[in-house]
C-alpha cells in the first residue's frame, strides 16, 4: 500500500496567535515598505493590480485590502498530474506529499567515496530511481547538467524526466526560450495545449530573492509562467541572520511576504493561476554564514511555512529531507528522518528535496534515494496516525480471547497487520545471526542493491509517436 | 474432479482459510468453502488419502513456507495456513490407518516448569500440525515429572521443550535428567527452543536438537525424523 496524500496538521507548531501576529506583520510589511521589482512585467502587472507603485525606486506597494483580494484568487487546491494519472498529486488543505529537488551539482558514490560532477546520464537515472520508489511522489528536477551549454539545459532537464518517469516532473528554467520550449514539449507529451493545461504534467518554478526583491529575470518568468497557464510555485529562500532577521520569527515573516509577492503577482498577471506559495528557508552557519540543509531549524521554519500557507488558503510546497553530511552516515540519516517528519506532521503539501540530498544541497546520491524512500515511509506512515473505531478498539477479540491468552492466531490480527504496520522496505529486522549470514551489511549497501536492481529495469519512456514528434519538433534536445 | 477438488484443497490452504467462515487473504472469499469443507467433500469422493496429503497438503505447505521465506506472508498468515493442515489432518486421522499413511510422527510440547511463555511454544505446535505430525500441547509451566509421565503414556517420537526466562531454562536439563532416571531418554528424541537457549546449551544438556525459531524447529525435526526413517 503507498501512503500519500494523507491528512498531516496534527503538529500545530505556531498557535492561532501566532499567525495572526505573522500575517500582520506581512501585512504591514508589504503595506509600508512593499517590494523592489526589478522586472518591468511585474511592476507594470502590479500596477495594474492596484499596487502603489514608485517607478523610480521600483518600490511596489499594497493595501491589505488589494493583497487579500489578490491572494484569494489564488485556487486553494491545485493538480499536479502524472504521465500515468494513478501519480496524480491533489495539493491542498493539510494533505502531505514528497518529491525530489536540489538541482544538485554533484553525485556521491558511497562505494568509492568520491563526489563527481553530475550529467544529464544521472538525471535520467534518478527519474528512474524515482518512477520506481512509492513514497517519493513527484520528480523535481535533481541535478543540473555541467556537459551542457547554458541554453540547452532546460529541454533536456525537462525532456529527460518526461522521458524517465510517469510521476509529475516540475522543475526551475534558465532561460525565457528554454521556458517556452518546455511548455511546447509538454502540449506535445500531454496531447495539445487544452490537454495540457487540463493535466499539467509539468510545474514550474521561480524563486523571489530575500528580503523582498522580485528580481528582472524571474520576475519575468513568474508573468511568462502565469501567461501560460502552467502551474507555478513561487517559494521564498530567507536565511536566518543573513537575508531575514536571525530569529525564526522573523524569517516566517520575510518567507511569507516573498512568497506571497509571487502568488500574487501571477494573479495580478493571470487571475486563477495555479500558484504555490513556498518556502526554502533555513538558517546559517554562523562560523562562515554558509547555507544549512539539516538542521533542526530549517525543519521548524519550513513546518511553520505549512500553517501560514493554510491560514492564506494556498498549496504549499515546503523543503525537507537533506543533510550536510558528506557521507551516508549517521549525520545524513537523523538530519533527514528529523527534517522530513518535522514538515510532515505538520501538513506541508508537497515536501521537496525529501529525497536524495546531501552536503547543503550540493550533492545528490543514488543511494540516499532508497534510503531516504524508506525514511519517508516511516514519516507518511507516522502522518496516517491511530485509527480509532469498533474494529481496531476489538473489544469483541479482546473478550473471546480473554485474559492470558494471545492474539497471534485470530483472524483480526492478519485483518488489520499489514494496514497497521509499516513494512519496512529497506530496515534491517533479522537477528544479528541471520543479518551475518546475509552479508552483515550496512544500509548503504542494501540501498546500492536497489539502485541496481531498478536501473537494470525497463524506463517508464514516452510512447514512440510521442518522443519522435518531440524531438523532431524541439531543439537541442540530446538523444 | 479429483484434481479440481486437490486444486481448491491447495488454495484454500495458501488462503490460510480453515472454514468456509475464514475470510483468507483476497478478497470475498467468505462463504466459499473452506479446507475442513473440501477434505470432508474429498474423502466422501473417494479421493486418496495420500494424494489429498501429499498433493494438498504438503505442496500447499511448501508454497506458504516459500511466501514466508520471501517475507510476503508473516507468521499469522502462515500459522493460518497451518492451521487449516492441522484440521484436515484431524479429520483425516481415522482414514490414514486404512489407507496405509503412516502418520509422520507423534510429538508433545511443553513449556517447562516456572514459565508461563507460550507464544513461541504455540507457534511451532501449529507449523508441525502444519508439517503432518500429531501434537498434543501439555502446557505451560509443567512439572518435569509430568513430562515423564506423558512420554511414558503417549510414546511420542519426539519431545519438544520450551523457556524464555534463563531461570527456568535449567529445567529443561532437569526434565531431561528425570527422563533418563527413568529409563525413558533413549524412547524419544529431545527438541529445545527459546530465547535464553542456544544450539551450544542443547548440546551441554544432552538434548538431541535446538530451534532457532519456529520454521527452523520443524526443519530441524524434519531432518530428525528422516534420517531415524531411513528417509534421505
Amino acid at each position: 500500500m503507498i501512503r500519500k496524500g494523507l491528512e498531516g496538521g496534527s503538529y500545530k507548531l505556531l498557535t492561532p496567535e501566532d499567525i495572526s501576529r505573522i500575517n500582520e506583520t506581512v501585512l504591514r510589511i508589504i503595506e509600508e515598505i512593499g517590494c523592489e521589482v526589478n522586472s518591468d512585467s511585474a511592476l507594470t502587472a502590479l500596477e495594474k493590480a492596484g499596487a502603489t507603485v514608485d517607478r523610480e525606486k521600483r518600490r511596489a506597494r499594497l493595501s491589505r485590502d488589494r493583497m487579500l483580494e489578490l491572494i484569494s484568487k489564488a485556487p486553494s487546491e491545485v493538480t499536479l498530474c502524472g504521465r500515468d494519472e494513478k501519480n496524480d498529486i491533489h495539493l491542498g488543505g493539510s494533505r502531505v506529499y514528497t518529491g525530489t529537488g536540489g538541482t544538485a551539482l554533484y553525485i556521491y558514490e558511497p562505494g568509492t567515496g568520491e563526489r563527481r560532477q553530475a550529467t544529464l546520464d544521472d538525471l535520467k537515472n534518478i527519474a528512474r530511481l524515482v518512477d520506481q520508489l512509492d513514497n517519493i511522489h513527484l520528480f523535481l528536477l535533481p541535478t543540473y547538467p555541467n556537459e551542457l551549454p547554458f541554453e540547452e539545459v532546460d529541454v533536456n532537464r525537462f525532456f529527460t524526466g518526461l522521458d524517465n518517469t510517469t510521476k509529475h516532473v516540475m522543475g526551475g528554467v534558465y532561460t525565457h526560450e528554454g521556458m517556452r520550449q518546455v511548455v511546447r514539449m509538454a502540449e506535445i507529451v500531454a496531447g495539445s495545449p487544452e490537454a495540457l493545461r487540463e493535466r499539467p504534467i509539468i510545474s514550474i518554478i521561480a524563486c523571489s530573492i530575500s528580503p523582498f526583491i522580485i528580481d528582472a529575470k524571474y520576475g519575468d518568468m513568474v508573468v511568462a509562467v502565469a501567461e501560460s497557464g502552467i502551474p507555478l510555485v513561487c517559494p521564498a529562500e530567507p536565511l536566518c541572520g543573513a537575508t531575514s532577521p536571525v530569529t525564526l520569527a522573523g524569517n516566517v515573516v520575510v518567507q511569507t511576504v516573498d512568497s506571497l509577492m509571487g502568488v500574487m503577482l501571477a494573479q495580478a498577471v493571470n487571475p486563477g493561476t495555479p500558484a504555490i506559495f513556498g518556502s526554502v528557508a533555513t538558517n546559517t552557519d554562523l562560523r562562515d554564514y554558509k547555507y544549512i540543509a539539516g538542521s533542526v531549524e530549517m525543519g521548524l521554519l519550513n513546518a511553520a511555512g505549512a500553517q501560514m500557507a493554510r491560514f492564506y488558503k494556498l498549496p504549499y510546497y515546503a523543503t525537507g529531507g537533506m543533510t550536510d553530511s558528506k557521507t551516508l552516515d549517521a549525520q545524513s540519516g537523523y538530519e533527514s528522518a528529523i527534517t522530513n517528519l518535522l514538515c510532515a506532521l505538520s501538513g506541508a503539501n508537497f515536501i521537496h528535496d525529501s529525497a536524495g540530498l546531501m552536503e547543503f544541497a550540493l550533492t545528490a546520491c543514488y543511494e540516499k534515494y532508497v534510503i531516504d524512500n524508506e525514511i519517508l515511509g516511516m514519516v507518511m506512515r507516522a502522518v496516517e496516525g491511530i485509527r480509532v473505531d469498533e474494529e481496531t478498539l476489538a473489544y469483541d477479540i479482546i473478550k473471546e480471547i480473554g485474559p492470558g491468552g494471545n492474539f497471534v492466531t485470530a483472524r483480526h490480527t492478519r485483518r488489520f497487520m499489514r494496514k497497521e504496520h509499516y513494512q519496512p522496505t529497506l530496515s534491517d529486522r533479522n537477528s544479528r545471526e541471520k543479518w551475518e549470514e546475509r552479508g552483515g551489511k550496512a544500509t548503504w549497501e542494501k540501498a546500492a542493491e536497489t539502485v541496481k536492481t531498478i536501473l537494470e529495469s525497463p524506463a517508464a519512456g514516452l510512447p514512440d509517436e510521442v518522443r519522435n514528434r518531440v524531438l523532431s519538433e524541439i531543439k537541442g534536445i540530446v538523444d | 474432479m479429483s484434481e479440481d477438488i486437490i486444486e481448491l484443497i491447495k488454495k484454500n490452504v495458501i488462503q490460510g482459510r480453515v472454514t468456509q467462515d475464514d475470510e483468507g487473504i483476497d478478497e470475498g472469499m467468505v462463504g466459499q468453502p473452506g479446507v475442513t469443507e473440501l477434505i470432508k467433500e474429498a474423502l466422501a469422493s473417494n479421493v486418496g488419502v495420500s494424494d489429498i496429503i501429499n498433493k494438498g497438503l504438503t505442496a500447499s505447505m511448501g508454497v506458504v513456507g516459500q511466501k514466508f521465506e520471501n517475507e510476503e506472508y508473516y507468521i499469522p498468515d502462515m500459522l493460518a495456513s497451518a492451521e487449516a493442515v492441522g484440521a484436515a489432518m484431524e479429520i483425516l486421522k481415522p482414514h490414514l490407518a486404512k489407507s496405509g499413511v503412516k502418520p509422520k510422527g507423534k510429538i508433545l510440547i511443553a513449556t517447562v516448569k516456572g514459565d508461563l511463555h507460550d507464544i513461541g511454544k504455540n507457534i511451532v505446535s501449529i507449523l508441525l500440525r502444519g508439517a503432518g505430525y500429531l501434537v498434543k500441547d501439555l502446557g505451560n509451566d509443567v512439572e518435569s515429572r509430568d513430562i515423564v509421565e506423558a512420554v511414558r503414556k503417549e510414546k511420542p517420537d519426539f519431545l519438544g521443550l520450551s523457556a524464555l526466562l534463563t531461570s527456568t531454562m535449567v529445567n529443561m536439563e532437569d526434565t531431561i535428567k528425570a527422563l533418563k532416571e527413568n529409563g525413558l531418554r533413549d524412547k524419544v528424541k529431545i527438541i529445545i527452543g527459546g530465547a535464553p537457549v542456544s544450539k551450544e546449551y542443547a548440546e551441554s544438556i544432552g538434548a538431541d536438537g535446538y530451534g532457532a525459531d519456529g520454521l527452523h524447529a520443524v526443519s530441524v525435526i524434519e531432518a530428525l525424523n528422516n534420517h531415524d526413517s531411513g528417509v534421505t
